[in-house]
């Protein structure tokens, strides 16, 4: 019961949107960017190897050399344990929750379940990002206070970043969910 | 509707019985804590309930029917049916499990002996069901985050009441600790019964042992506080002295740490508990740090070196400070000065340098022996030592400090001399009562005099202004060098080692919450899910137990601080002022 | 189509559809409208408006109520309008604002006075992704004090659409700051597609400092709600005479002239009494004319005012008083007068274009012609000489409508929709003949700046990678009227998913 679609985020860059159907009631749908191209590592390497040799034949002090490969070994860990993230998940579970995971290249992942208790809706809502305006899929948390109110926003794939077509894609099997939950 | 059935990973593999657990209230769903095992009686199932149930506070009852059945054990569904009679429920849930499958397979019967809630109006239409299976001991250990302390009765939060039942039916699994009773029952004690009976033996046996150190403790520590605080530090200039000394403030805190830590109450909540581990695991890696200092100390006659060097430096400092004001006294950087000012200012604070190099000389013999009944003060702890080094640095600048008040006293008249000259300029004055600047007419003979000292302070300012600079800069840097200290002694104090350590080594005991893990879609069998712990952040584990200190660093911002600065307002650490008039 | 909306809808400006042209505008205003009209009658062109200026709500002025009441009005027609401004503190995103008004808050910094800070090319980027998702046709520019508005006028132009300015606002000639405005104005203006103006005054004014083509500058005056300010005697105290001042208290308001005003008149009269609502940095002279001549009793400070509060501070006053220095168009006075108050007002700018002769009492900007011109309003209102605050309300009410102020507009952007845009190599000969070497040759460099700037922001990002944006105003809205209660608890976080369900 599942099936993947093709769609891309919004620098166009292709994004896979996998969507599981457990039962009626729980869906799991996961967004995987491309994986770290072997490519990019290999040329940001090399530029920063380049660089480190130049400097060397320059100063002629070798601990140039040596801080160059700790500083790229290090930053690609950084990079992958930190930054790089391999896929988004987003387990929707009628009447019990919802559950956001993202897990990064290094293998690391960090998970969040907010109960159904709490949320008040899932919706699709616009922000100003960087140096232009998305669209982006949120859940909205209920205020404990006042019953309207909304306490805080969660928003989904904050990685990954889909267009507008995927986000509704997935806004709509959310609501038949929590619709038919509810 | 969907029904969730909260189902302990231990009872998996259970014999057949009876289920026992909790209906969570508003909630659609089922807690089961353990299974009964046949033969039972049921008018003593029922007595056991109950007792368990004044003891736990916790409303036990029968779930259902647990079967798992196992070669020549067939015959008993029909028996499991009519079970449901006997303990009436509104609804009744018959678990049961194949051997060759993973999957259990539900049923649900509603009796119609209670008259069915409305809420729950279509029973005809088929309950959607889904197990979530949790580990009992790990989450009846853990502690779910952020921490509600004050309603445990009324959660709205369905997960905190799963966490709640099982962390209060712990009378439940404790009864049949030792006798085999009339009933049987399968949880999560029944796995390592053994091992958790040393457990309860020792933690038996430490209790009289902690009471009779507790109370040693306290008797010799009492009489010394009573000596200490009631008597000494409450006269005044004692009192006031003590609270600019880091040593006299670090005290106060340890006392009143040692106070909490071996009080004789027994801690309630959560936060006390783990307010109390950490203070008290706190306390013995700064006792031990502060050995290892000592050690390091008195051994190959550091301290004589230690005595040897410092002398010298302060002197030094005092050599250059010299230097600087003779250089001051010329023309510094080029600057052309008022003249006469600038030897007036430069004379007095040459004086004050001579009476300090005297005082140094005065004291040198005498530093070692200081020290060395100073360096004692470690085997206190290494909080002590640091704070110890941070008075002695106050004091061994307090030439500086001097220099800087007097500086910033002289700059500060100025700046508002020539602030409140210049409104007379605009035709403006200060309204003290309004606390707003109104305009005001003025007679010439005032415009006069007050244009002539604006005048000359506009023009004695910049040698004033470059006296301050100088001394603010130079105290700057001591402040700063004690800030790093007090910055060590602060981390010290509050670092919660005992959270951290639990979060590392025992990661479920600090929850944050929980994660699920769809177990297997078998088709026709409901949904099951794995409810694991999801441990707190480290980070989050710093912030919510971090032990609460005295703050020493200013409390001002930035921002602030830069305008005290520059209106020449005294900065740490003596600032009392509060509200400004002009 | 437009006016079939027009049912079940609570809206702002509810007044009769049927309204004169006002006193102040009867004139056309383009000289070739009437084709427009005739255009309009058969198949009206929609149009998808951006309007962007630095005020906007929660900032309150005659700037802002204008935005704010005419967008109201074009959305009611028909066409689609989304609002571009800065971000006001915590304000800042996406909002909407009755009846799927869209308004963009965006993170520009704030230089002065609530204008941003301009270097012509950084806030491309995120006015074109504005433009571009909200696929608009027309840019609408507000206030020539607004940096963004200039800016946006720019872009626009680099982007090809066309362009459309009202300018609120008078200005000198002769000091620095309004000579350097001027500049701007002069390069901002000259291939802009149309430009609006409050009033006569403010078209002369305008075409002089822009040095402009008086052809493609129309007046189009502001208008007010005559619902919401009905007069209300039996709110006044007939016993005392009082004079209602309602303005923010700055120097250009002329606060000091009433420092002036208030002793004199307190002197002569002794059933006199003030009322002042506002504030601002003279309200410091105020308060000490009251406790120099200790008239606390006599002359009231208010402070800030609501916007819904003002209708209820007019009601209680006899003569409505406006001491401004400068004013393209006084909507203050109008308030005044459709409450059934008497104005007296300076003679300056637009004013005396606004209300007929027998509704106002106009005087010079000095203490004494303004206390002389209060002397005889106050006679005539002790012989009970004045007509009745009902008919001067009734008067009132048909002069300026939102309604009409929005059909004129419209025909502005038909225009403006048929005339060319101008292409970089035009436009750098239009800017470097109209604007004088100097000026001419920076901004004809910025300009190109600019238009590189774009190529690579294309290059960049282009621009079927930008979401285009699910319309809520316009012929082709979802903000059907099922889905407006739930976009009234909360105009934070409006569920736009929802209707792309009905999309």
């Amino acid at each position: 019961m599942a099936e993947k679609n093709e769609f891309t985020d919004i620098n166009g860059k292709a994004i896979l949107l996998d969507c599981q159907n457990y039962s009626s009631f729980c869906r799991e749908f996961t967004v995987s960017s491309p994986k770290v191209s072997l490519c990019k590592v290999i040329v940001c390497t090399c530029s920063v190897w380049l660089f480190a040799y130049a400097v060397f034949f320059v100063t002629e002090n070798t601990a140039v050399l040596s801080s160059a490969i700790i500083i790229t070994l290090v930053g690609m860990m950084m990079h992958i344990h930190l930054v790089k993230v391999e896929h988004e998940t987003l387990l929707i579970i009628g009447s019990l929750g919802v559950q956001l995971s993202t897990s990064y290249a290094s293998g690391r992942e960090s998970t969040t379940f907010i109960e159904m208790s709490r949320i008040k809706d899932i919706v699709i809502n616009e922000a100003v990002y960087m140096q232009s305006i998305i669209y982006y899929l949120c859940i909205l948390i209920k205020d404990s206070g006042d019953p309207n109110g909304i306490a805080s926003v969660v928003p989904l794939f904050q990685s990954s970043k889909p267009r507008l077509n995927c986000l509704v894609q997935v806004y709509k099997s959310c609501q038949a969910i929590i619709a038919q939950t509810r | 509707m969907v029904l969730k059935i909260f189902f302990p990973t231990c009872c998996n593999t259970a014999d057949s019985g009876l289920l026992i657990g909790r209906w969570i209230p508003g909630q659609d769903s089922a807690v089961v804590l353990a299974v009964i095992h046949y033969p039972f009686i049921p008018g003593q199932v029922k007595k056991y309930l109950s007792e368990t149930q004044n003891q736990s506070q916790v409303d036990l009852a029968v779930l259902g029917s647990w079967s798992l059945p196992k070669d020549g054990q067939e015959g008993m569904d029909s028996f499991l049916k009519d079970l449901s009679t006997i303990f009436p429920n509104s609804r009744w849930l018959q678990l049961s499990r194949e051997i060759g499958k993973r999957g259990f397979a539900c049923q649900v019967v509603h009796n119609r002996i209670t008259p069915p809630d409305p809420a729950q109006g279509g029973t005809d239409k088929k309950d959607q069901i889904i197990f979530i299976h949790y580990d009992q001991r790990k989450v009846m250990l853990s502690q779910l985050h952020p921490i509600h302390e004050e309603s445990p009765g009324e959660e709205s939060s369905e997960l905190r009441a799963v966490f709640h039942t099982v962390a209060q039916s712990g009378p439940l699994f404790l009864l049949d600790r030792y006798d085999e009773g009339p009933l049987k029952l399968t949880h999560w004690q029944s796995e390592g019964r053994e091992a958790s009976i040393v457990v309860e033996l020792s933690k038996q046996a430490s209790v009289p042992l902690c009471i009779v150190l507790t109370w040693l403790v306290l008797l010799s520590f009492q009489l010394f506080l009573y000596v200490v605080c009631c008597r000494i530090l409450n006269i005044w200039p004692v009192q006031f002295i003590s609270s600019k000394m880091s040593t006299c403030v670090q005290t106060a805190y340890r006392t009143n740490h040692f106070q909490t830590v071996f009080s004789t109450k027994k801690a309630t909540s959560h936060m006390e508990f783990m307010r109390k581990a950490n203070i008290f695991v706190s306390f013995l890696v700064d006792m031990s740090l502060g050995l290892l200092l000592v050690s390091w100390l008195y051994r190959e006659n550091h301290i004589s070196q230690l005595a040897n060097t410092l002398v010298p430096v302060a002197d030094h400092v005092a050599k250059e400070l010299q230097e600087l004001l003779e250089w001051l006294m010329g023309a510094p950087a080029g600057l052309k000065m008022n003249r006469a000012l600038d030897q007036v200012l430069g004379r007095f604070f040459l004086y004050h340098i001579h009476l300090w190099i005297s005082y140094i000389r005065l004291m040198s013999p005498f530093i070692e022996m200081i020290l060395w009944y100073v360096g004692l003060s470690a085997c206190l702890g290494l909080t002590f030592a640091l704070s110890v080094l941070s008075d002695i640095v106050a004091l061994l600048t307090f030439h500086i400090y001097c220099f800087y008040v007097y500086g910033a006293r002289l700059y500060c008249l100025k700046v508002y001399g020539l602030s409140s000259l210049w409104r007379l300029f605009c035709g403006k004055k200060w309204n003290v009562l309004r606390q707003r600047v109104d305009s005001c007419s003025y007679d010439l003979d005032q415009l006069f005099i007050g244009t002539l000292l604006f005048t000359i302070l506009l023009f004695l300012l910049p040698t004033t202004a470059l006296y301050y600079l100088v001394f603010t800069l130079l105290r700057l840097v001591v402040v700063m060098f004690q800030g790093v200290i007090h910055l060590a002694i602060d981390l010290i104090n509050s670092f919660p080692l005992f959270a951290m350590g639990l979060r590392l080594c025992r990661s479920y005991r600090l929850a944050e919450g929980v994660k699920f893990r769809v177990l297997c879609e078998e088709p026709g069998t409901p949904l099951h899910l794995m409810m694991e712990i999801n441990p707190l952040k480290c980070s989050s584990v710093l912030q919510r137990y971090r032990t609460p200190t005295y703050s020493c660093y200013p409390r001002d911002s930035w921002v602030d601080l830069c305008k005290k600065l520059f209106m020449g307002e005294l900065i740490y650490p003596w600032k009392h002022k509060t509200t400004k008039t002009d | 189509m437009g006016q079939k909306k027009r049912s079940g809808r609570v809206h702002p400006p509810t007044c009769p559809s049927e309204t004169q042209p006002p006193a102040a505008a009867r004139t056309l205003d383009p000289p070739n409208s009437s084709k427009a009209r005739g255009f309009g009658r058969e198949e009206r062109a929609r149009h998808r408006i951006c309007m962007v200026s630095d005020f906007f709500y929660p900032n309150m002025g005659g700037v802002e109520s204008h935005i704010y009441q005419l967008s109201q009005c074009l959305i009611e027609k028909g066409h689609k309008v989304v609002i571009a401004t800065h971000a006001y503190g915590n304000r800042r995103g996406i909002r909407y604002l009755t009846n799927g008004l869209k308004v963009y808050y965006l993170p520009l910094q704030v230089m002065y006075n609530q204008s941003t800070t301009t270097t012509c090319i950084h806030s491309l980027p995120l006015l074109r992704c504005v433009f571009v998702r909200e696929r608009v046709t027309v840019v609408h520019a507000h206030s020539s004090f607004s940096a963004m508005a200039h800016d946006a006028l720019f872009h626009a132009k680099t982007m090809g659409l066309n362009t459309v300015f009202t300018d609120h606002s008078l200005f000198g000639f002769a000091d620095l700051s309004s000579v350097l405005t001027n500049k701007l104005l002069t390069v901002s203006l000259c291939d802009t597609n149309h430009i609006v103006c409050v009033s006569y005054t403010s078209k002369e004014n305008t075409v002089l400092r822009a040095a402009l083509n008086p052809d493609i500058v129309s007046v189009i005056p502001n208008a007010v709600d005559p619902t919401d300010f009905t007069p209300d005697p039996s709110r006044r105290d007939n016993s005392k005479i009082t004079i209602v001042v309602v303005s923010r208290l700055v120097y250009r308001k002329g606060i000091d002239l009433l420092g002036g005003i208030i002793p004199e008149l307190c002197t002569k009269h002794h059933d006199l009494y003030f009322l002042i609502g506002g504030e601002g940095p003279k309200r410091i002279v105020l308060e000490e004319v009251r406790e120099k001549y200790q008239l606390h009793d006599r002359v009231r400070l208010l402070g800030a005012l609501d916007h819904k509060d003002v209708r209820d501070v007019l009601v209680q006053g006899h003569i409505f008083l406006n001491t401004s220095l400068t004013e393209a168009f006084c909507m203050a006075i109008v308030e005044g007068a459709s409450c059934g108050l008497q104005v007296v007002s300076t003679r300056v700018g637009g004013i005396p274009e606004v209300l007929p002769d027998e509704l106002v009492t106009l005087c010079e900007p000095t203490v004494s012609s303004l206390c002389a011109g209060l002397e005889t309003v106050i006679a005539r209102q002790r012989s009970g000489k004045v007509p009745p605050p009902a008919d001067i309300h009734s008067k009132v009410r048909t002069l300026y409508t939102w309604r009409n102020v929005a059909e004129r507009t419209e025909k502005v952007y038909d225009l403006a929709c048929r005339q060319p845009v101008l292409p970089l190599p035009a436009r750098l000969q239009r800017l470097q003949s109209h604007c004088g070497a100097f000026a001419g040759f920076i901004f004809s460099f910025l300009a190109v700046i600019d238009f590189l700037f774009l190529f690579f922001l294309q290059w960049l990002h282009p621009d079927h990678l930008i979401d285009v944006a699910v319309d809520a105003s316009g012929p082709h809205s979802c903000w059907g009227p099922s889905f407006k209660k739930k976009a009234k608890d909360s105009n934070r976080a409006w569920p736009p998913g929802a209707d792309t369900r009905h999309c």
